[in-house]
């Protein structure tokens, strides 16, 4: 039987396919007779997507655990909030956001332009059929399984270990790490980035097919709020790292957040490009739908990364059947994308501007856009290649002794020759070309002469890291480049930026001052970004592994560097709702067992008779018996798994699930008046005093530098499913260049309280850049300016 | 057009010889699979499930208890762990002589480190040759906090 959610997802499949269909006809065979259901067609699409969207959270919300999807990403005792943030937790949910804002693209675009052009036409039928093919992903990994399609449920029920209606009592629960506001805002963001960009890579093919002009200005606003939404995501994820998962900085090159951050770089390059290209359509008229093709094929890229499960990362929170198709996809859109370029290539030699020598704007500016291509490239290679050699060789390599340090050390040399073509090209004007060249070559001198000091370990890579002595030639080379390096750059470009915002101020037109704001605001911003990522990451100042112990509380322990660290409060609580955590007297459950029915109930203890069994055939499904006694008396719970199950008697243990009476077990012959059934993970070793799913101990502490407390705050440790999540303190006590004081705490253990202190500096440069990069982004998008030089 | 041309044409040069560069260095540096995982801490391990049963078979035979230590290519304070607590000369003598070692890949192993619990690296999981779990350390300790633990894990298997 279909579920309803499918039922929605196949209709969507139909209505769209006649709404490509209406306009291929349309485009093909100039008939019209379905060009009236366009529209309609695409708005229907839009509207059952949202309503599948809608009918998903709903789900959620109810916490309907007949559907495989929320039972593996929801639990009925977490907040409301985190459980309607499950929806994109998984590989299954985000397809369907993402399939989702495509149509809401493809919708505006139909709207907006009811594909009176060509090149509207064509855009839409790219659009429609990028769209369609996530819908068949969505419907092959879909969200809306019902839980009887699983095998060894539809199994348990045919051989009536379990009742035809059976209704898990709870869900799996969210992944530890994913249960806070930063994990509910990041997902979303990405995904919805990687949708936006479908309408610029469609105008860009067709312009590539056709050369219909006007396909920037009509993919322009869409790119930027990818930029802009794929940015915020990206920046999300590195407040995550930073404030959830006690990284002690924002950016570490996972794997993960490397790949969403290629795309991000050329459809950085190709704003760039786009903003030349469409002054003059001569100008980079390949360079520029090139880059928003490989902006697109390198988001798919990013989405395969993402599950794969194939790249080690923070991010492995699942794996995905569809990672074929996506590939397929990404190998298709690489060979259309780039024969169409080289074709173009070939036809647009002719007609090429000439050569004014290698100093002008033009030719500066493409080497910032080559340098966007190369920054994305080594951070593509660093993720890519030892997975390649993995797969085809078998082998487990590392790009360099520590994993970081090949993508600092190749990064940091063309991010300064992008700072001096970014300083070179913001105020290029060709009457004073020869004073600004002067200009360029004094800084380019003077970065080259502070590479040389021996300065007091303030080198692209840290020497005195274990790591430092194990890496090769060329990498301590480039990182014995002094940082002092950054310096010159930075201030060329903010000097740059000032003359920019001037020269747009003394306009008279409004909207061009409050684009030239916004520009002013994004570059600002790259340079405290960049300053404040390569101070932070320098200058750290970290002691790791201190173990104050429990008994230690309330005295300032010293830790070592002159820093001392005073533990005020050690406590823990569980930050699921109470009620079903707390666990139930198995007392109560025996003497009202009709109560607890249908509901989900947890008890607790000693575990005093075992029975195992499996079954014979194949699939083998082994089954545990346990009875479990908390001391007011004593209850059988029950668990399944496909893999042996280890309880031993003696150990203690909860057991969580749905309560069943006068339950018969044919395999080992026997009726059991009370049983609890409890999925495999439900039947943990319960711990002391502790209960429930997610359980957060917090340590209120102070830290002093000599006397001087230097900041207080409280840092925390969250276990539950999956895994565990430090919420490290956070104090930013000593101000916006010093830093912060950061304290990682790991969770008690031995008797003692494992900390790790940190003292990062100007890494809130870093969150003021990112605020910039957005207002600015959004002040550039509400300036919308026509198009100049185009028809 | 030509500079551009030429631009074009250096870039992807020093694009490719990067790409050529890096992957020959990890091929002849960086590599971190061989076929008994020496690299760990100089120690020699058994690895994967497996590994595990033949670690089983020669503990019931030497009456030694096993060393399970999970680990992960991307976990820094693996390495750390293993230079500074496994490397350390007092411990490694212990681990060499009195233990039956096994190697667990945290993104390999996966059913192993699920059976036990084992849901982030480094950790170090002290069996029996039954396979009962004596003692669970979890996270980079130092070699101070280590030491007493190997000592006392199989100092308790062989009084059994």
């Amino acid at each position: 039987m279909i579920t309803f959610g499918n039922q929605i997802l196949y209709a969507t499949l139909v209505v769209s396919a006649i709404a490509l269909l209406g306009l291929l006809l349309k485009e093909f065979k100039k008939s019209e007779i379905f060009s009236k259901f366009v529209t309609p067609a695409i708005l229907l699409s839009a509207g059952l997507l949202t309503f599948a969207y809608l009918l998903l959270t709903y789900y959620f919300a109810v916490s309907d655990f007949t559907y495989e999807y929320v039972w593996e990403y929801s639990s009925t005792d977490l907040p409301m909030i985190y459980k309607l943030s499950g929806t994109w937790a998984g590989q299954p949910g985000t397809y369907l956001l993402w399939v989702w804002v495509i149509f809401l693209s493809s919708a505006w675009l139909a709207i907006t332009t009811k594909h009176s052009t060509p090149l509207e036409r064509r855009t839409q039928i790219i659009t429609l059929i990028i769209g369609i093919y996530f819908i068949v992903l969505t419907l092959i990994q879909t969200p809306f399984k019902s839980i009887y399609e699983l095998p060894n449920i539809a199994d348990m029920i045919a051989r009536g270990d379990l009742p035809a209606n059976f209704v898990p009592a709870a869900g799996n629960g969210l992944n530890a790490l994913l249960v806070n506001i930063w994990m509910i805002l990041h997902p979303p963001l990405m995904f919805i980035g990687y949708a936006g960009m479908t309408i610029p890579f469609a105008a860009a093919i067709v312009y590539l097919i056709t050369k219909d002009e006007g396909w920037e200005e009509l993919g322009r606003q869409w790119a930027r709020f990818t930029w802009l939404i794929l940015g915020m995501g990206i920046a999300v994820g590195g407040v995550w790292a930073y404030f959830i998962l006690g990284w002690g900085g924002f950016w570490a090159w996972d794997p993960v957040e490397t790949a969403s951050f290629i795309p991000w770089l050329t459809l950085t390059g190709y704003l760039h490009a786009a903003a030349l290209h469409r002054k003059n359509k001569n100008t980079f008229a390949i360079a520029t739908p090139m880059l928003s093709a490989v902006s697109f094929i390198l988001i798919i890229y990013a989405a395969i990364v993402v599950r794969s499960g194939l790249f080690n990362s923070v991010h492995a929170f699942g794996e995905a059947s569809t990672g074929t198709l996506l590939l397929l996809s990404i190998g298709l859109t690489t060979l259309v994308s780039l024969g169409l370029g080289i074709k173009r290539y070939f036809e647009e030699a002719e007609t090429a501007e000439e050569d004014r020598g290698f100093w002008n704007k033009t030719n500066v500016f493409y080497i910032t856009l080559l340098m966007f291509v190369v920054l994305a490239f080594i951070s593509f290679w660093g993720i890519t290649y030892p997975v390649f050699i993995q797969i085809t060789q078998g082998l487990k390599v590392n790009v360099a002794s520590d994993t970081k340090n090949f993508f600092n050390v190749w990064s940091y040399p063309f991010t300064l020759i992008l700072l001096l073509a970014l300083g070179f090209c913001l105020n290029y004007k060709e009457p004073e070309k020869e004073k600004q060249k002067k200009t360029l070559f004094i800084v380019a001198a003077l970065t080259i002469l502070t590479m040389l000091p021996r300065t007091d370990n303030f080198y692209v890579l840290d020497h005195n890291s274990p790591f430092w002595v194990r890496e090769p030639g060329i990498y301590k080379l480039i990182g014995s480049i002094s940082v002092l390096s950054i310096f010159p750059p930075l201030i060329y470009v903010t000097a740059s930026v000032i003359e920019y915002l001037n020269g747009y101020m003394s306009s008279t037109n409004l909207r061009v001052r409050i684009k030239g704001i916004g520009m002013t605001m994004i570059h600002i911003a790259v340079v405290l970004i960049i300053f404040g990522s390569v101070v932070s990451s320098i200058r750290t100042t970290s002691i790791e592994r201190i173990n104050i112990p429990i008994g230690a509380q309330g005295q300032i322990f010293d830790v070592g560097d002159g820093y001392g660290i005073r533990v005020l409060e050690l406590s823990s609580r569980s930050l699921t709702e109470s009620s079903s955590a707390g666990g139930t007297k198995i007392s109560d459950v025996l003497s009202n067992p009709g109560g607890f029915s249908g509901e989900n109930i947890q008890v607790k203890g000693k575990v005093v008779e075992v029975l195992k069994t499996q079954t014979e055939t194949p699939p083998i499904t082994y089954t545990a018996y346990i009875r479990l006694d908390d001391g007011t008396g004593s209850i059988w719970a029950a668990t399944q798994s496909a893999e042996p199950i280890s309880i031993e008697e003696g150990s203690t243990r909860s057991a969580k699930g749905f309560l069943m009476s006068q339950f018969k077990s044919s395999s080992i012959n026997r009726t059991f008046d009370l049983v609890i059934f409890s999925r495999p993970d439900d039947v943990g070793e319960a711990a002391g005093t502790e209960s429930g799913n997610y359980n957060v101990q917090s340590v209120k502490l102070e830290v002093y530098q000599g006397n001087n407390k230097i900041g207080s705050g409280t840092a925390e440790y969250l276990q539950g499913k999956g895994g565990s999540g430090t919420f490290p303190m956070v104090s930013p006590s000593l101000g916006l260049l010093a830093g912060d004081v950061y304290v990682i705490f790991q969770g008690t253990g031995g008797g003692s309280i494992p900390l790790t202190l940190k003292i990062i500096p100007a890494v809130d440069l870093a969150w003021i850049g990112i605020i910039l990069f957005a207002v600015g982004i959004i002040l550039i998008m509400s300036a919308k300016t026509k198009a100049r030089g185009t028809g | 057009m030509k500079t551009k041309k030429l631009t074009t044409i250096f870039v992807l040069i020093l694009i490719l010889a990067i790409a050529v560069g890096t992957y020959n260095i990890s091929l002849s540096d960086f590599r971190l699979s061989d076929s008994n995982y020496s690299y760990l801490a100089g120690l020699t391990w058994y690895r994967s499930a497996p590994g595990l049963e033949k670690g089983f078979e020669q503990a019931s035979l030497e009456n030694k208890p096993i060393a399970v230590y999970f680990w992960a290519i991307w976990c820094q304070y693996c390495a750390k762990f293993q230079s500074d607590t496994l490397g350390n000369p007092q411990v490694k003598k212990i681990l060499q002589d009195d233990y039956v070692l096994v190697a667990m890949d945290l993104d390999i192993d996966r059913d192993v480190s699920g059976k036990y619990g084992v849901s982030y690296p480094p950790y170090v999981l002290f069996l029996d040759s039954k396979g009962n779990v004596i003692e669970r350390v979890a996270g980079a300790v130092d070699a101070g906090t280590f030491l007493p633990i190997v000592t006392q894990v199989r100092d308790q298997v062989r009084s059994k």
